[in-house]
């Protein structure tokens, strides 16, 4: 992993179209503002990170589990 | 008709009926081709079995049988990616999580929306939500 020290106010460029910002420090906290194609989408990495885990369990599923189970949908109104 | 062999016995499939995901899921980048097996029993669960990798298979459901105002609006960028012009063209599923109590959830966090005219699908993070990835049926 590359490390690199960066002030409040200074960025990085990674590519050419994605901008990374650091705009304050406080309190352990640091704010970053990310300019990037709306296409690239950016997520927090523990919500990634839980989607992806998610996904991983969902593929853990039995065939005769599947058969035994008949939810009966909500009436729609 | 093409086969493969998956953890469920033998699949003969249509490539021209399969559901593309240009990107992937999340933590599955390269899954981008799955057939569609629907429910035997006629119930609201089916499955898409990857073709790429033949191990993996999700069980998906349209969440509005369960939850009645559910509902999951694309974004720009999200509409290319589907390949639809309106928000008419889409439909939404939920990826299904069946354990061995039978006791499912539906992620509700992270939809798929696919668009039946493109047969692409993309699995969307909502970011800002309530919704859990491990939501019980309603009881």
């Amino acid at each position: 992993m590359l490390v690199v020290t960066r002030r409040a106010g200074e960025g990085i460029v990674i590519g050419d179209d994605i901008t990374v910002k650091i705009i304050d420090v406080k309190g352990g906290n640091i704010r970053i503002g990310i300019d990037a194609p709306r296409e690239c989408k950016i997520y927090r990495q523990e919500v990634y990170q839980r989607i992806s885990e998610e996904n991983r369990q969902a593929t853990q599923w039995q065939i005769d589990d599947l058969d035994a189970i008949a939810p009966n949908p909500t009436h729609k109104k | 008709m093409e086969k493969i062999q998956t953890r469920f016995g033998e699949i003969e499939y249509d490539p021209a009926n399969l559901l593309h995901f240009p990107a992937g899921l999340v933590g599955f980048p390269n899954l981008r081709k799955f057939i569609v097996m629907p429910n035997k029993k006629q119930g609201p669960l089916f499955w898409i079995q990857s073709v790429d990798d033949s191990d993996i298979a999700f069980v998906v459901t349209d969440p509005t049988n369960f939850f009645l105002e559910y509902k999951v609006v694309p974004e720009e960028s999200e509409k290319n990616m589907l390949k639809i012009d309106n928000v008419e063209e889409y439909y939404t599923l939920s990826i299904v999580t069946v354990p061995s109590d039978h006791k499912i959830t539906l992620n509700l966090a992270a939809p798929i929306l696919f668009s039946p005219k493109s047969n692409r699908a993309i699995q969307v993070i909502l970011e800002d939500t309530t919704y859990q990835t491990k939501t019980p049926l309603p009881s």
